[in-house]
């Protein structure tokens, strides 16, 4: 009884996507975890997995029997399992207004039809999703992978026409293949687990959060977590036969005021690690919370940038990662462009191969067989990437100069094989990513000296003061501070950043810190950054030009004695 | 003896601080904050006229499994904020027109009474929607100026009573997840028998609410809830693409109120069977002529045709074809026939109806509306949204969390003084096909649900989606069952072919969405002869049926199966 039209297949999917969205999450509630699953029995013992079992003979089955008339059979096949298992719990103004443990799985079918050269990886035969059943029940999944696995061939025949139609436009040949060919590979990784009390986290949540008294104008204070476990079964008509998984534990905070004028201020510092052990103990955090807190107030007080400003800035080694991963990261990826489009890759450094993209004391690797850094973890690392590829190291930046790309199973030109970089999040098609992205420098010096060298580029330049970034929200400043040239810092605010790009990087930037920082990267794909501070010689810093925003209407609540 | 008395004083003072209302902190928070909130908005510029604070605070459970394993199993507590606010004034304010969802601003409260920290948060959505709700308040002042006048010039709100009330707390029901689990997962592992229902879903929902109104009339209610819902589904498709699927819903207030699990099993059974027939059964033609709807397949035609067409805010406004809106006192059904919507009654013929509710989402008391009465249109399912001539709620105003009001169905029925015994009917059809000359009837036994169109810019037509259709032959061949049949029309014209009702109402409990979200809802109607009903061919799929057997089944050859790929 449905007032608007309505797809007819699948309502009951419908309403279990209406049921995930109106609780933010399909959640387990206070449920032990991974009552219904039990893959934690699998995980030392080498007793055969259910799941992966019984995906090799559903596989198997595929391979042997799906043929439509007058459609070549599927040259391959892979199915991909994830398991994720989260527990996510939120609080605001000392309060606990969410919490939830999830456990889901989904299934990723591709079917690909064609050979390696030329196949039907393209629109809709990119592959099929399913819900996966959450009991090891080798029925049910290889049901679910039965109406995958015939959907998936079907959309391959359809977009292998679709592909040959789009390319007959274009008279080039396309000069590397579809499919990159791969070695198969068998590895069974133990099963990732979580491992938490929430009752502590809990509490942290909320009595951080409690510290908005401190502060009658402090107008949202909130902080949550998410952990995570994600568990990836694979195997491919090649051969491979992976397990692999990860966990990652995350926690924030949130807080925002406004300034007399009306400009809205904001943080947001977040933790994350492979190891609960590794994020702040409760102590530690509240005290952070209110640092967030401190530093808010000392925003509402500070001048606004109203002078533009062209001169020397320094990046605090936070700051730092943010640029490295949205400037470097991002333009290292090997994705292909659109069929018919002449370009490498789709990233700003399409056509820098062999071409100098950073100053040649610096050098950049994804290496994400890297574990730790520093005694921290690295969030990014991985042995067998969700193509069934083992990881490799690859040096992107050699002294300057662009050298490979991160690549999946997508072959791009000059680039034919992956180098184990085709990650996907769960459910979704694999892409090329970064693992562990680690910045080296030949020379470096300490932030202290950072800090003369950008007083002295002031002076050189008659300037009173320079700049340092601590933190940056995408690529503006969030805390920024004018070093004047006596030493003494002063707070700012309402400044952004203009002609911040890939060139400020190739031409403005003259030295860096000796103080690496391991910066684990919220995402649906677990990635790191690992950067030191780094010193631009000029950057244009000028007044944002976003409006300030009301005051409220009517002072806050007053508070209940007694707290 | 010393001790026992001391036991006996100790346990008075207890007992009574358990028997006696605990004072509710959520609702004094809410109210305190509110009064706090108008106190200093309706000072403003410009002002706030009308502000409510509601709070649906919701347990549920979601159970949903196939090929005899769970695929979700989740359970959440949430507490959503919505506030509501109006600036300017009755007659004009910034929910005006197609401005209605700058009225509502939403959000999470904390889960533990925390007065603190909840009138913290209603104060930040309060702030928040003042901002919204004042400058489109502004812009809307703006378009009256250069905008034509509008046909109907009633005011934007209507004036109505506050009510206090605080429901009943009577225990929840519970569910036991584990136990419905395996319940579940056996009703799910009953497909599995059968290759040709390709995919197959049992969903549970069953969720416990308490929602909570204060406004700055001085309404304050506290209505408790609990909804199970189990839905069964199975899907096909024949051989020539054609997507074919059968759902059972199940609804009441406690998960044992559901059927047993060995009713269900049956289910499974029928929707199986039905699946078989239906792949089997030929694609039904084009058609006019006579039909017979059974009473739920009648519900359905009613709420779909003539009840979202009584929704009062449908009669105002550039944008609504105001099928009904200059009817009233005119004759727009047959006469034999009378509508109302009652959202009071609790239950018909023994089966409790899913639109009951005490006071509707704006705090208005529930009432029942005599909309058509012996054929002659009288009233509309009224919000506080007034229309020209009906200025005030008659209890109908209905929304989701999250979204703005609007009138809405309840338990909508239709009762007729133009009966024969159900068990005639079939012959009256018979009789009616042979005057007619017709090779054929129609009779709809099932019909899966529908959806209507009322804008302007778009036909007013409606489409019911029939699932179980049988021609029923006047020859005394036995029914067939076909497959592949639209109901297609326009609302006045097919609701006077009705000549004929048998003489028992039967009732389809179900979940109606619109503007204003999903509401749980009834329809109940008895069944009805038409003396013409037009049908078309649906629109099908060219996805052929998968082209393997399912896992498990490839040595098993059955005609089912051997679903030989056509060559394309």
């Amino acid at each position: 009884m449905s007032k608007y039209s309505r797809r007819w297949k699948s309502p009951l999917i419908l309403l279990l996507c209406a049921a995930t969205l109106a609780h933010g999450k399909i959640a387990l509630g206070q449920q032990p975890p991974d009552k219904s699953a039990k893959p934690a029995k699998q995980s030392n013992d080498s007793s055969p997995d259910v799941l992966l079992q019984a995906m090799q003979q559903e596989l198997d089955r595929s391979k042997a029997k799906l043929k439509m008339d007058n459609v070549p059979a599927p040259y391959y096949i892979e199915y991909r399992l994830s398991d994720i298992d989260e527990y996510e719990a939120e609080a605001a103004f000392g309060a606990l207004r969410q919490e939830q443990r999830f456990h889901g799985r989904s299934v990723r079918v591709v079917v690909r039809v064609g050979d390696y050269k030329q196949d039907s990886y393209y629109g809709p035969g990119v592959g099929s999703a399913a819900f996966a059943p959450l009991d090891n029940d080798a029925t049910a999944l290889r049901w679910q992978l039965w109406l995958a696995t015939d959907e998936a061939y079907k959309a391959a025949s359809q977009a292998l026409a679709q592909k040959k139609a789009a390319l007959s436009q274009f008279t080039a040949d396309q000069p590397f293949d579809d499919f990159a060919k791969a070695t198969a590979l068998q590895s069974i990784e133990p099963v990732a687990k979580l491992d938490f009390d929430p009752k502590p986290w809990k509490e942290t949540l909320e009595k951080s959060t409690a510290l908005f008294r401190s502060d009658p104008k402090m107008e949202s204070l909130t902080a949550a977590l998410r952990f995570r476990a994600v568990n990836q079964y694979f195997v491919n008509t090649e051969g491979s036969v992976t397990r692999s998984g990860y966990t990652v534990y995350f926690v924030n905070a949130a807080a925002s005021t406004q300034a007399a004028d009306g400009m809205r201020l904001e943080r947001s510092p977040y933790y994350g690690a492979a190891n609960l052990k590794e994020l702040p103990a409760p102590e530690e955090f509240q005290a952070d919370v209110a640092k967030v807190i401190e530093t808010l107030r000392g925003l509402r007080d500070a001048p606004v940038v109203d002078e533009d400003y062209r001169g020397p800035v320094l990046f605090g080694p936070d700051a730092a990662s943010d640029l490295f991963f949205e400037m470097v990261g991002e333009n290292v990826l090997g994705n292909r462009p659109k069929p018919g489009e002449s370009a490498r890759t789709t990233g700003d450094y399409s056509s820098n191969y062999k071409g100098r993209v950073l100053p040649n004391f610096l050098s950049v690797t994804d290496d994400p067989t890297m574990k730790t850094f520093d005694g921290k973890s690295l969030i990014g690392s991985y042995d067998v990437d969700d193509e069934g590829v083992r990881a490799e190291a690859v040096p992107v930046i050699e002294d300057g100069s662009l050298v490979s790309y991160l690549l999946g199973r997508e072959p791009i030109r000059d680039f034919p094989e992956s180098n184990g970089h085709g990650r996907a999040a769960p459910g979704q098609p694999p892409t090329p990513s970064i693992g562990n992205l680690i910045v080296h420098s030949k020379q470096s010096s300490s932030p202290e000296e950072l800090k003369k060298k950008l007083i002295e580029l002031c002076k050189q330049d008659n300037k009173p003061f320079g700049y340092y970034v601590e933190t940056l929200a995408g690529t503006n400043p969030r805390l920024l501070y004018r070093v004047y040239q006596d030493g003494h810092q002063e707070l700012v605010r309402g400044a952004a950043f203009d002609e911040l790009d890939t060139r400020t990087l190739r031409n403005d930037l003259v030295a860096v810190g000796n103080d690496p920082l391991v910066s684990n990267r919220q995402g649906a794909i677990p990635s790191t950054v690992i950067s030191p501070s780094i010193l631009l010689d000029e950057l244009e810093v000028k007044r944002s030009d976003q409006q300030n925003s009301k005051l409220p209407e009517y002072p806050p609540p007053a508070l209940s004695s007694g707290r | 003896m010393f001790i026992c008395l001391f036991v006996a004083a100790c346990a008075i003072p207890l007992a009574a601080l358990h028997s006696a209302p605990r004072p509710d902190v959520l609702l004094d928070t809410m109210q305190r904050e509110l009064h706090r909130a108008i106190g200093s908005l309706e000072k403003s510029d410009p002002a706030t006229y009308y502000l409510s604070y509601s709070v649906a605070d919701a347990t549920s459970v979601t159970i949903a499994g196939t090929a005899g394993s769970l695929i979700v199993s989740s359970e959440g507590h949430r507490r959503q904020a919505d506030v509501i606010m109006r600036v300017g004034s009755a007659a004009l304010d910034n929910t005006h027109s197609q401005n209605r969802p700058s009225g509502i601003v939403s959000g999470s409260l904390p889960l533990s009474d925390d007065s603190d920290s909840i009138a913290r948060v209603l104060w930040q959505l309060t702030d928040r929607e003042y901002e919204q709700a004042s400058s489109t308040f502004l812009k809307v002042k703006t378009n009256q100026a250069v905008q034509s006048a509008e046909e109907d010039k009633s005011p934007d709100f209507s004036l109505e009573a506050p009510q206090t009330h605080a429901g009943e707390s009577r225990p929840q029901p519970s569910l036991d997840r584990k136990t419905w689990e395996d319940r579940i997962r056996r009703l799910s592992a009953g497909f599995l028998k059968y290759p040709n229902v390709y995919s197959s879903t049992v969903y549970l929902r069953f969720s416990t609410d308490r929602s909570y109104l204060a406004t700055s009339e001085g309404t304050a209610l506290v209505q408790p809830a609990a909804i199970s819902r189990l839905v069964i589904e199975g899907e096909t498709r024949a051989d020539d693409g054609m997507e074919l699927m059968r759902v059972e819903t199940f609804q009441a207030a406690s998960p044992d109120q559901l059927p047993s699990e060995a009713d269900l099993h049956g289910k499974v059974e029928k929707i199986a069977a039905d699946l078989k027939a239906l792949r089997a059964a030929p694609v039904a033609e084009p058609y006019a002529g006579p039909a017979l709807l059974s009473g739920r397949a009648a519900a359905v035609f009613f709420h779909e045709v003539l009840g979202h067409r009584l929704e009062g805010h449908r009669q105002r406004g550039d944008t609504e074809g105001q099928t009904f809106t200059k009817k009233v006192n005119q004759l727009v059904l047959p006469p034999f026939l009378s509508v109302t919507d009652d959202p009071t009654l609790k239950e018909l013929g023994g089966i409790k109806l899913a639109g009951t509710y005490d006071f509707d989402d704006e705090g208005v008391p529930a009432a029942k509306v005599n909309a058509v009465e012996n054929g002659v249109l009288k009233n509309f399912l009224m919000s506080r949204a007034p229309i020209t001539d009906f200025s005030h709620s008659n209890g109908h105003g209905r929304r989701q969390p999250g979204l703005m009001p609007v009138g809405r169905q309840g338990n909508l029925i239709v009762t007729s003084t133009n009966t024969v015994k159900d068990s005639e009917l079939k012959q009256k059809f018979v009789d009616e096909i042979k005057k007619q000359g017709k090779p054929y009837g129609l009779y709809f036994e099932d019909i899966q649900g529908g959806f209507t169109l009322t804008a302007r810019a778009s036909p007013q037509a409606f489409q019911v989606i029939p699932v179980m259709v049988w021609r029923v032959y006047p020859d005394g061949r036995p029914d067939e069952l076909v497959r592949g049949v639209d109901i297609v029309g326009t609302p006045l014209l097919s609701l006077n072919n009705i000549i004929l009702t048998g003489d028992t109402e039967q009732v389809f409990n179900g979940v109606c969405g619109a503007e204003s979200g999903q509401v749980p809802v009834a329809a109940a109607a008895p069944a009805m002869l038409f003396s013409e009903i037009e049908v078309q061919k649906r629109a099908k799929g060219t996805q052929r049926p998968p082209l393997l057997p399912p896992p498990g089944f490839d040595e098993i050859a059955t005609s089912d199966n051997a679903n030989k790929p056509v060559a394309r």
